[in-house]
């Protein structure tokens, strides 16, 4: 390495604000005013939305119906796994207090079902849910084939683990009629998951697109006859199916069942009075022990959300403002001090 | 490579001397015959030399390299796995390729595997594309250098033709012209001047640009007609290849059999230019790799620094907070798996054959899942992004326009790219004096000869005026300096025309304009040649008596003995201006080079090569025999008959001078017609000219023909002198010196030796035969301890040796004045040798010469043989001028905390007064002086000051006990007077250094000197200094800066953790082995106090902050496990996992670590105590860390729960929920960025948004990129999607702010209630920014707010010593200076003692003067202090105890250290002097401003309310 660099004839350096490190620039200081005024600010903020939060989330309203141990004796049947195809349903009644007004949806809520598990996660075929190369399983893992190694369809551990329960809930005008509420089973999933990322084979027939492969283990009927009324809601692109497979976050979750047809009865919503859940008890939640429960709601403009965020809100601009108060003493102190001092 | 790497492991600075004791170097050795001949066959070679080595040899130098130039570490094919192997060397890829690769294993996996190989991947890649440019540019520089031409001589053409540089081997001849680089290391063989000389330029090699001369080989040099190659049949015999520039031995061996000694004399090296020689040839001996410029040249330094090293350890501590972490998780996992084990729950996975994982195994594969997951943790992109906030800060600091020195047209240099932060950190400064604190421009000042002092007043009123010029001038244009310094410029340039010219004439040379351009570069600063060293008034008494001997001398000089007409002072006179001019190894060159040198040899070659040859010189018969040799000359005997070798007038050498001196116009003709005209013109000349006018008159015109080029500064100064003297040099010879006269004319000196100046001698010495007596003289120059020890013994008995020894001591007495007024002293001495005596010596020293093995003892010794009895002539006083700036940079970087310790080879006196001149001393404050004899004095000594300064220290401030000091002396000494109690300053010399710095005492030398307010070390060797600094560096652990000019400070350069080299006079060693390069030492300030405090708070807060952002991201995912059974699931898609650190959280970070300013520059300088937050490690320590981490836990704790309890009860799936997650820790980042950075600029807007922007853009381009791709998270318009949900706005904008609230509320509650230092400058620069600029002058010298308190107690209870040192100062410095004027003091401990209660005496005189007088206003202050009532009595009242007044203690050690050099004779002195003359209106100003600016922070403290 010889050093032979390139002399210029000045070797002054250019005196640009970049190279001098003299851009311009705004200092940040945290003095008494602009702390002051960005925490008075931001509590400010922070309350006000809190309260329009609370508010509207207020406006919600949710009923929550566990049917877990209302429905014991399924439960304890479900238990065995031998008995999987006896059929076991059960009726809930409940009591709406008032009218749930506006689009009413229909979840059920799972409690300690680790749909977020790593391995459960992966248990999947993307390709294979797409309808493109319906064999392909190699991704399903330990679900790919059944015991006589037909592959499985849907495969892997998600699809496997399906919630079967069927709810139908049924508005108890009086005693002896029971209106059945009406419920579209469509527009639960996400649209692009339905037309996207969810297509049936194209073939002219499901059946037959299917032959040849085994339903998973845990179903009862395959997948082309999981609803059978509608062609469009069948095979891949049912929606039950397109939403459990978008896995939960949390092992406490609630996914979107039904929702209200808004006709006759229930064109402003569902009226107050009773109504009971006919449930056939299929999903065996008691085995891990977990709960499960189904769950009428009403949405608004900032979606489920709860209280929750509400609070935080109001919580986060109450402690700011404390805290401002807080500083604000300190500076006045130490501005009578200093005056003391000087 | 290897061969660098071997040659920077036995890389020693250049400029030690090298004792080869111990190593043979026989057996490295190689031989080196002519490629001319047929390779060697089955004769035998020439004799000499173990001839089995020689056959190992030969083979070897068949296939010696070629003088190509490789410099590239690869190669096309070996790049990729070279340049991996190389990363992989780096522990932290090694750890991310495992990482990856550990995702290939199915059980464990985390990541697509390939997704997870890129992060590693891209950061090898960007690694190896940094590698694979910088290796091109250097293959494009190799090339361009191999592709220089060169004559090289062919075998096939019997020519000299024109070869490429790269095809030059070992063995060949080349020829080179004048200006011409030299190719390779070639032995000289030939040269076109007819003494066989040859001049070369080294600047390419150390900077140097004086002329260094070169000789022909002896043997060769003889030759008349042109040198064959073809005849070449010599076998050469030198050492192998090595790095040492100062070295070369080996010898030729002739076909007949005769060796000759081959030494650096003879050898051009690689790199250097030739000079002033028109042609030249000779044999590579070493080509290529090996030559000794490239074996130099070790390329780039890389040190840690010490924040990376703490970087590194709290890496580790990260890597086991993820192995916690995964360690829990897998915990939680077996226990989870157990728990679900038998209930086949619908969502447990089995494995592929039903049965379901043990938890144990679980538990392990997800350990390693987790550590994939977490593996963010240890971030990949930390070390990269820290290189390139480095390559930015030096790029900065390079760029700095106040780093630029205009005079030397040089800015600062970052030689070491990666440890700029440890300029923040500074906590010791060793420097170097001369030439680093001073300017090393030296200036002749006094001198004193045979006694008598001459002061050269008109000079120092010179010297004066110079300095005002310059000030003013600096304000208003261009210094009178670099204007003169372009008109010597101009001749430089013009040999660059003419060399250009011919090398477009000749060769294809277009590669060495670069080269070229360098050389004319450095050659603007030509060496030590401004005009206020050349312009010398001198003194009217010295020049009349010198105009007075050459009078004489021009009357007398046919007489037998025509110095004998001399009185005795003027014959000393006389000889010592001939010794200034001819003592040197000054070149004297004009600007028509390349000089036609056709000078006719009319005396055989000299120096004397061998006994027949001074037996032919110097006996009788040889006027004849000299008169033969040069035949044509014959008519001009008689001139030679005086015994001189005065020049014939009609000799061609003369004609070209007298050309010369026509161009010089009117410079008296001097030698035109011999002395007889030149006498009778004598008496006409004197009354025409006054003596103050002429000579300087003419020593102006011979100025624009003549320069003297120097090797060091302080003899062009001494040739200068001699010059205002009308002794004037001009020429030198290899054999022959010519020094003009007015009235004698020019004077030739046959020079016969030359024994050259080295550090171990510390003096020079010529032979001479002086042409008036014919006698051979020795002149002798150099340090005085030295020669005053080397002179001649002289009787006291008869009345001369009496004045003798009267003259010697007066002489000792103005050494010791110049000392004091730190001034530089050399002696001047002389010997006249008899013939026989100089035939004695002759004999030894020509078997010295011819000795192959331990030529450079023997030559040594011979040395010291010659240089005994020597006659004093005189001395002189040379200034070195301090730097501008020095004494303010000095007080500056003093208030910044750094202890200054001052390492210097000079004497003692002198460096303690440039000491006092730099401020480095304080007047009024006390020197410890340790010099001891022996071993045990030096034990006894230190003790004996430790205790000293201990009691002192509980005196003044009783809780300074020894625990509280061992902590870390970080007293802070104010720069006025109303700190009265100053800790004390250690003066060491070398030989109690040397005795210092052994095992036993070094503690107890280290813990005193820890104490000292400075330290200054004289007389030191390169050697100590690099000890000392290692000592501090490794007991003290403190930070070191060691900052040097030359060579001799090469070592402690390098020890130090920082070195910074002065790219100034002496060369460019002490750069080459710096990681700094500054061009003065005033920068250090700016360098240090700015930019080091800047890059260190940059890079401190940037490391932080990674390991916040790391942590606090990781903090997400762990929180998660809780949720998901502990299964190593990721809610954030493992795309935004893999690159959120890489690229959308990476940027801001940058432009914050490269730009930002936490306190701007002039802040800074105005309060340089704002240092010590870096000495301290206030922004990183581990306490910060870990604060950091917590906070970071904290705010994942917030990010994650926020959003979690937001999403709580809602369908969300996994990966559009970990998306608000991930968008939130982005910007809580960005806030928290924005938190921590201290001034924005558009940059950090444009980063933060480009941030932003990034996330954005490529989470939708990637959401709408595939529909089943990607698992798991498969996020097909996940984005899209959250963009629709007023939920995940609502979340992303809560969950920063709650995230960063308690953060923000601390620092504004710590702001305001327990302000640092660092806050309380930000808040004082916003204000001086908005409000007034405060007076820079009371700023200057603050205090710490922090230390005032203490201060205040230390200024009451130190009232009444303060004024002590003023007025005992004039007494005890006198008397001081008696104690070190009087010869006899070391040398006599009597002297000593009996001297000690004189002292004592006066200083109780002292003392009750001073008590007497009217009260100070601090000492009635300090009486009003009501609080303060034990120090009423002795401030107000006079007889109080005198142990109280006066420090008992110090004047108990004097008592006791004189009773102890009386016991051991050892000569031991302490030396509590808290004085010295230049006691001036200095201090007096000091005292009477008002102690009012300690106030400044400390108010500030106070207004800081308005502030948090």
């Amino acid at each position: 390495m010889e050093v032979m660099p390139q002399y210029d004839l000045s070797r002054l350096p250019e005196n640009t604000a970049l190279k001098q490190q003299k851009l311009p620039a705004h200092r940040l200081d945290l003095s008494a005013s602009v702390v002051l005024s960005i925490f008075f600010a931001t509590g400010g903020f922070c309350l006000c939305m809190g309260v329009i939060l609370i508010l509207s989330a207020k406006s919600t309203k949710e009923l929550e119906i566990n049917y877990t141990n209302i429905c014991a004796n399924c439960a304890q049947l479900r238990e065995d796994s031998s008995n999987f195809d006896k059929e076991c349903t059960c009726s809930v009644p409940f009591y709406l207090p008032e009218n749930m007004e506006g689009n009413v949806y229909m979840y059920y809520k799972l409690y300690g079902f680790h749909q977020n598990l790593y391995r459960y996660i992966l248990s999947r075929s993307n390709r294979q849910l797409l309808g493109k190369d319906i064999w392909d399983v190699k991704d399903c893992s330990p679900f790919q084939v059944s015991r006589n190694s037909t592959p499985i369809i849907p495969c892997g551990a998600i699809a496997n683990s399906i919630f079967n329960d069927t709810i139908t809930l049924s508005y108890n005008l009086n005693s002896s009629i029971h209106i059945e509420v009406p419920m579209l089973k469509s527009g639960l999933a996400w649209w692009t998951d339905k037309y996207v990322k969810f297509q049936n084979p194209r073939a002219s027939d499901l059946a037959s697109a299917f032959a040849g492969s085994a339903k998973p283990l845990h179903w009862t009927k395959p997948v082309y006859e999981l609803d059978t009324d509608d062609p469009g809601n069948n095979g891949f692109v049912n929606e039950d199916l397109i939403v459990w497979m978008r896995t939960a976050a949390f092992p406490t979750f609630k996914k979107l069942y039904r929702r209200l047809k808004r006709v006759d009865y229930f064109a402003v919503g569902l009226p107050a009075g009773n109504y009971s859940f006919n449930i056939s008890y299929n999903f065996p939640v008691t085995v891990f022990r977990g709960e499960k429960s189904v769950v009428l709601s009403t949405l608004t403009w900032i979606g489920g959300g709860g209280l929750f965020l509400g609070l935080t809100y109001t919580v986060t601009g109450a402690l700011t403002l404390l805290a401002s108060f807080a500083i604000l003493a300190i500076h006045l102190m130490l501005k009578r001090t200093k005056k003391n001092f000087l | 490579m290897e061969r660098e790497l071997e040659a920077a492991e036995e890389f020693a600075p250049p400029g030690r001397r090298r004792r080869p004791g111990g190593r043979r170097w026989e057996g490295r050795m190689r031989t080196v015959r002519s490629s001319l001949l047929p390779p060697l066959g089955t004769e035998d070679p020439a004799a000499g030399g173990p001839k089995g080595e020689k056959l190992l040899m030969r083979g070897c130098t068949q296939h010696l390299a070629d003088n190509r130039l490789k410099t590239t570490k690869y190669t096309l094919l070996s790049f990729l796995p070279k340049n991996l192997f190389e990363q992989f060397h780096r522990l932290a890829n090694v750890y991310f390729v495992f990482i990856a690769l550990l995702n290939f294993v199915p059980a464990v996996n985390a990541f697509q595997p390939g997704l997870a190989l890129a992060p590693v991947l891209f950061i090898l890649a960007v690694t190896a594309i940094k590698d694979l440019w910088e290796d091109y540019s250097r293959h494009r520089s190799d090339h361009e250098i191999n592709h220089l031409g060169c004559l090289v001589f062919s075998r096939e053409e019997k020519k000299y033709v024109t070869r490429y540089w790269k095809e030059i081997r070992v063995g060949d001849f080349v020829r080179l012209h004048c200006n011409e680089i030299i190719p390779a290391d070639v032995l000289l063989l030939s040269s076109s001047d007819p003494d066989g000389l040859c001049h070369i330029e080294t600047a390419n090699l150390d900077g140097e640009t004086n002329l260094k001369r070169r000789q022909v080989v002896r043997g060769f040099s003889e030759l008349v007609s042109e040198f064959n190659p073809l005849t070449f049949t010599s076998v050469i015999e030198c050492e192998k290849p090595n790095n040492d520039l100062s070295r070369f031995r080996g010898c030729i061996i002739h076909s007949n059999g005769e060796k000759a000694g081959l030494h650096k004399e003879n050898l051009l090296l690689r790199g250097c230019t030739i000079r002033n020689t028109e042609a030249v040839a000779g044999i590579v001996i070493y080509a290529g790799h090996e030559t000794k410029a490239l074996l130099n040249n070790s390329g780039p330094r890389y040190k840690r620094s010490q924040l990376e090293r703490q970087m590194n350890c709290d890496v580790l501590w990260c890597v086991l907070l993820l192995v916690c972490m995964s360690l829990f998780s897998a915990v939680g996992h077996g226990l989870w798996v157990r728990r679900y084990q038998e209930k086949e729950a619908l969502f447990d996975v089995p494995e592929a054959d039903g049965s379901s994982l043990s938890p144990a195994t679980a538990a392990v594969y997800s350990f390693l899942t987790m550590i994939i997951v977490l593996q963010v943790l240890i971030p990949i992109s930390l070390y990269v992004s820290i290189e390139i906030v480095k390559v930015c800060q030096v790029y900065f600091i390079n760029q700095d326009i106040e780093l630029y020195d205009e005079e030397t047209d040089s800015q600062l240099q970052c030689r070491a790219l990666n440890i700029t932060e440890d300029l923040g950190q500074i906590q010791y400064i060793f420097s170097d004096k001369t030439g680093t604190l001073t300017e090393n421009k030296m200036v002749f000042r006094r001198c004193t000869v045979s006694g008598i002092e001459y002061s050269h007043d008109a000079n120092a009123q010179r010297l004066a005026r110079y300095q005002e010029a310059e000030e003013e001038e600096e304000e208003v244009m261009p210094k009178v300096g670099t204007v003169s310094q372009h008109g010597s410029t101009g001749s430089h340039q013009n040999i660059r025309v003419t060399h250009k010219n011919q090398s477009i004439k000749c060769h294809r040379r277009t590669g060495s304009l670069a080269e070229a351009k360098r050389v004319s570069m450095l050659s603007k600063h030509t060496a030590f040649s401004s005009p206020m060293e050349k312009d010398i008034t001198p003194d009217p008494k010295l020049l009349e008596k010198v105009s007075e001997c050459d009078r004489c001398l021009a009357f007398a000089r046919h007489q037998e003995h025509p110095l004998a007409h001399l009185s005795p002072e003027l014959s000393d006179v006389f000889d010592f201006f001939i010794a200034l001019t001819i003592c040197n190894t000054v070149v004297v060159t004009s600007p028509d080079q390349p000089r036609q040198k056709v000078r006719v040899r009319f005396e055989l070659k000299s120096p004397v090569k061998t006994i027949e040859d001074f037996l032919r010189r110097f006996t009788p018969s040889r006027l004849a025999s000299g008169c033969s040799s040069i035949g044509n000359l014959t008519a001009n005997k008689s001139s030679h008959k005086s015994g001189s070798s005065f020049l014939p007038s009609l000799s061609p050498d003369n004609m070209i001078l007298r050309l010369e001196e026509k161009l010089g116009q009117g410079a008296p003709a001097i030698a035109s017609n011999g002395y007889s005209s030149q006498a009778a013109q004598a008496e006409g000349w004197t009354p025409q000219c006054t003596p103050e006018k002429c000579p300087r008159k003419e020593a102006k015109q011979q100025d624009r023909e003549l320069r003297y080029e120097a090797e060091s500064p302080d003899e062009a100064a001494l040739v200068y002198a001699a010059r205002a003297y009308s002794c004037t040099l001009v020429d030198r010879l290899h054999d022959q010196v010519s020094v003009e006269l007015p009235h004698l004319g020019r004077l030739t000196f046959e020079l016969l030796h030359t024994l050259g100046f080295d550090s171990i001698r510390k003096r020079m010495s010529v032979v001479i035969r002086h042409p008036l007596t014919d006698e051979i003289n020795v002149y002798t120059k150099g340090a005085d301890s030295v020669v005053m020890d080397l002179l001649l013994p002289c009787s006291s008995d008869d009345a001369r040796g009496r004045h003798q020894k009267k003259i010697r001591s007066k002489t000792q007495n103005y050494l010791n004045l110049y000392a004091v007024e730190g001034l530089r002293t050399l002696c001047i001495a002389k010997r006249v040798l008899s013939k026989e005596e100089y035939a004695c010596w002759l004999q030894s020293h020509i078997e010295a010469e011819a000795s192959v093995e331990s030529r450079e003892e023997l030559l040594f010794q011979s040395a010291v043989r010659l240089e005994t009895n020597l006659h004093l002539l005189g001395a002189t006083g040379i200034e070195d001028r301090l730097q501008d700036g020095v004494p303010e940079t000095i007080a500056k970087l003093r208030q910044a905390g750094l202890q200054i310790w001052v390492l210097t080879g000079d004497k003692q006196e002198t460096a303690i007064n440039i000491a006092y001149a730099c401020k480095l001393l304080d007047h009024d404050e006390e020197v410890i002086t340790l010099n001891a004899e022996s071993q045990e004095a030096c034990a006894a000594l230190l003790d004996q000051c430790l205790h000293y300064v201990q009691s002192r220290n509980s005196q003044s401030t009783p809780e300074y006990t020894e625990s509280n000091v061992s902590v870390g002396f970080s007293f802070i000494p104010a720069s006025t007077s109303s700190d009265s109690s100053p800790s004390p300053s250690l003066v060491i010399d070398g030989r109690s250094l040397a005795y210092a710095l052994e095992k036993s005492l070094e503690d107890k030398f280290l813990f005193l000197a820890k104490q000292c307010r400075s330290v200054l070390c004289c007389r030191s060797t390169p050697l100590q200094k690099s000890m000392v600094v290692k000592l501090v560096r490794s007991k003290l652990k403190a930070m070191t800066l060691a900052i040097g000019d030359g060579a001799n400070d090469v070592s402690m350069i390098q020890v130090a953790d920082v070195g910074v080299g002065i790219s100034g006079q002496e060369g460019m060693q002490a750069v080459m082995a710096s990681d700094f390069a500054v061009p003065r030492f005033r920068y250090l300030e700016r360098l240090l106090i700015v930019h080091g405090h800047w890059c260190y708070s940059r890079l401190a807060n940037m490391v932080l902050y990674f390991f916040y952002k790391n942590t606090m991201f990781v903090g997400l995912l762990f929180w998660f496990q809780f949720y998901c059974g502990f299964s190593a699931s990721a809610m954030i898609d493992q795309w935004y996992l893999i690159f959120f650190n890489l690229l959308f959280s990476s940027l801001p970070q940058l432009v914050t670590g490269v730009l930002d300013k936490d306190i701007p520059a002039d802040m800074l300088l105005r309060e340089p105590q704002l240092y010590k937050s870096g000495q301290n490690m206030e922004e990183y320590r581990p306490q910060a860390f870990w604060l950091n981490m917590v906070d970071a836990a904290f705010q994942s704790l917030v990010c994650f729960f926020i959003p979690y309890l937001a999403y709580y009860d809602s369908d969300v799936d996994v990966f559009t929920w970990g998306t608000p997650v991930t968008a939130i820790a982005l910007f809580t980042f960005l806030l928290h960025l924005g938190i921590e950075t201290k001034t924005w600029t558009w940059l950090n807007w444009v980063a933060c948004g480009f941030s932003t922007f990034l996330f954005f853009s490529v989470a939708l381009i990637y959401n709408t990129s595939c529909a089943t791709c990607y698992p798991p998270s498969n996020p097909y318009w996940t984005m899209q999607t959250l963009l629709g949900d007023p939920l995940f706005y609502l979340t992303c904008l809560i969950a920063p702010v709650a995230a960063l609230m308690p953060r923000l509320f601390f620092k504004a509650l710590l702001g305001s209630l327990f302000p640092t230092q660092l806050q309380l400058g930000r808040q004082l620069a916003k204000k001086s920014s908005n409000k007034f600029h405060a007076p820079k002058e009371t700023s200057a010298q603050r205090q710490p707010p922090g230390d005032s308190a203490t201060e205040l107690s230390e200024k009451k209870t130190m009232g009444p010593f303060e004024s002590l040192p003023r007025d005992c100062a004039s007494q005890t410095s006198q008397l001081t200076q008696q104690l070190a004027c009087s010869p006899e003091a070391s040398g006599e401990p009597s002297a000593v003692d009996t001297n000690m209660p004189l002292r004592e005496n006066k200083l109780l005189e002292g003392l009750g003067t001073q008590a007497s007088g009217p009260l100070r206003p601090e000492e009635a202050v300090s009486v009003e202090c009501p609080g303060d009532s034990r120090r009423k009595p002795t401030s107000t009242t006079q007889p109080a105890p005198l142990s109280s007044l006066f420090h008992l203690p110090s004047i108990g050690s004097l008592n006791w250290i004189s009773s102890l050099s009386l016991a051991s004779g050892l000569g031991s002195v302490l030396q509590l002097s808290r004085s010295s003359l230049q006691m001036d209106k200095q201090d007096g100003e000091f005292l009477s401003s008002p102690p009012q600016p300690d106030q400044d922070l400390h108010s500030l403290q106070g207004q800081a309310t308005g502030y948090f």
